[in-house]
């Protein structure tokens, strides 16, 4: 589960964490929508070399390989059986570039979950005009991804515990192994999520229908500076899709 | 028997729970184990399955090095019941939550019908056999998780914290279960910070603070120690109060008693005297 860490905010101080998180979120979903709008190896290979000193910015560049090294066995997955099943002329061309766009999709949004603390996402929705209760309920979701995964190694020791073998057997009996994991993790959570709820329910959510906040956010020179570069991008990206042809460039295999 | 040669380990390398512990644990003890919140009790007992593995020293189970085994290669000898229920209980019913456990570790059919139906009876789960765990109280999803574990007669048996959420009277049960395991032969370490629990039930006691031992010995020594309750944040029973009353006014009576039927006697002794 390790790739995760890459969509788990750090508390550190750079240049990209002291964007606003509109300006990120937008950066943020242009480069998804370049990394889509291109399926060959060369556009790709430029979003993810434009991005990488974005993430070096951020400090989080270690991190990133981290992740990286924990998704290799889905990427190599990708790759290999893009290439044994995929009807394109040149299906080992395409599976590169597949696993390059799920990379630089990866990434995109690794580098706004890095740098956007929970609280300042739910404030950025709600200056976006996102109702209260909606943001809320996102950034919780977004504290308890850590702890998910917590219990669920807890559960994990736990069946461990009584003799269960997780890691043993054909691949029919590792996946129902899945089953004395994947239950009590449900449960917990629900039963969490009403003891949270009733809990601030107890505590007086929602008393007053005008909420005041102590940190509002606004946007500074360097995030229109951001929002302008993105939208530049993102425009000549499309130009470039739409009207000029693109030096075909494939591996000679 | 169980050795543990100078333990030492930490969380991500970097949150030391264990340096150095050393402990022996012959078959057949009932041995509790009390500290502070953090002092690495729950860390410890998972050393002795394999859950965690030292990163210094040695966990020896019958003279081989318990590195050589896996986690359920070693649940087959030692039960490990940890604080949480619901990380454990997954089935539709609590009979077959305990009935999954017997079968996982390889009891036959008949074999583990006849041991379910004795801990549910001995733990006051038998009418509530056919309920889903998941609609029982905390308490009772608690003795569920004890009962799968308990129904295997593990060789040692480990309880982190059984007796959380329990009425005096479960408690009793419980200790009546684990004194009777005990006497064919099972080793029983619990965690806790029940000191009546351990008081009542537990001739050895292991106290702990930051990740060492900081005594091992007699329960009854072990508890009356001022230095060692002031460590594991623990309030001295109730007990040896009353005994250190009794030795301000009578000094002949020994202010370390922990045990009633100790207490009776001093106080018969001293009466007769007067």
């Amino acid at each position: 589960m390790s790739f995760l860490e890459v969509f788990q905010y750090t508390r550190q101080d750079s240049i990209i964490h002291r964007l606003d998180p509109r300006a990120k979120l937008f950066m943020a979903i242009v480069s998804a929508i370049v990394s889509l709008i291109f399926l060959e190896i060369l556009p790709l290979l430029i979003i993810l070399i434009i991005l990488i000193p974005l993430l070096v910015a951020a400090k989080s560049l270690r991190r990133w390989l981290r992740s990286m090294k924990g998704l290799s066995i889905l990427l190599v997955f990708i790759l290999v059986f893009n290439t044994l099943l995929s009807p394109a002329p040149n299906p080992l061309n395409h599976s590169i570039a597949l696993t390059l766009r799920l990379i630089a999709l990866m990434t995109s949004f690794s580098l706004f979950f890095l740098t956007v603390h929970p609280d300042e996402l739910s404030q950025a929705l709600i200056q976006m005009r996102v109702r209260f209760e909606f943001a809320f309920a996102m950034s919780m979701a977004m504290r308890y991804v850590p702890t998910l995964a917590q219990e669920a190694y807890a559960i994990m020791d736990a069946q461990k515990a009584r003799g269960v073998e997780l890691d043993k057997g054909n691949p029919l009996k590792r996946i129902r192994n899945i089953v004395p994991i994947i239950v009590p993790l449900i449960i917990v959570s629900i039963r969490r999520a009403l003891s949270i709820a009733e809990s601030m329910e107890s505590r007086g959510f929602g008393a007053s229908p005008h909420r005041t906040y102590m940190n509002r956010l606004s946007f500074k020179k360097k995030d229109w500076v951001v929002v302008f570069i993105s939208l530049l991008v993102l425009v000549l990206t499309i130009y470039i899709r739409l009207y000029i042809p693109l030096y075909v460039w494939s591996l000679p295999f | 028997m169980i050795i543990l040669e100078n333990v030492h380990f930490a969380y991500d390398g970097i949150y030391t729970a264990l340096q150095g512990v050393s402990l022996q644990i012959d078959d057949g003890e009932r041995i509790a184990i009390m500290g502070t919140n953090g002092a690495g009790k729950t860390t410890l007992v998972k050393q002795l399955n394999g859950l965690l593995r030292p990163h210094r020293g040695r966990v020896i189970l019958d003279g081989i090095d318990t590195k050589r085994y896996s986690v359920a290669e070693l649940a087959r000898h030692i039960g490990l019941v940890m604080q949480n229920p619901d990380h454990q209980l997954f089935l539709d019913s609590v009979e077959k939550e305990i009935l999954f456990g017997l079968k996982q570790l390889g009891f036959s059919s008949e074999d583990a019908r006849i041991r379910c139906e004795s801990t549910l009876l001995n733990l006051g789960l038998d009418s509530l056999a056919d309920r889903s765990p998941f609609t029982l109280s905390g308490g009772e999803r608690k003795r569920v998780a004890l009962a799968s574990v308990l129904a295997t007669e593990p060789r040692v048996l480990v309880l982190d914290e059984p007796t959380i959420g329990q009425d005096a009277k479960q408690k009793e049960n419980l200790a009546q279960m684990l004194r009777d395991l005990n006497e064919k032969g099972r080793t029983v370490i619990v965690v806790t910070h029940d000191i009546e629990f351990v008081i009542e039930n537990f001739p050895r006691t292991v106290a702990m603070a930051n990740g060492t031992v900081i005594a091992d010995g007699p329960t009854s020594s072990v508890l009356s120690n001022d230095d060692v309750i002031e460590r594991c944040s623990l309030t001295a029973p109730q007990l040896t109060l009353a005994a250190r009353s009794i030795h301000a006014i009578h000094p002949d009576v020994s202010e370390r008693l922990t045990l009633l039927s100790n207490l009776e006697e001093e106080i018969v002794r001293v009466l007769r005297g007067a």
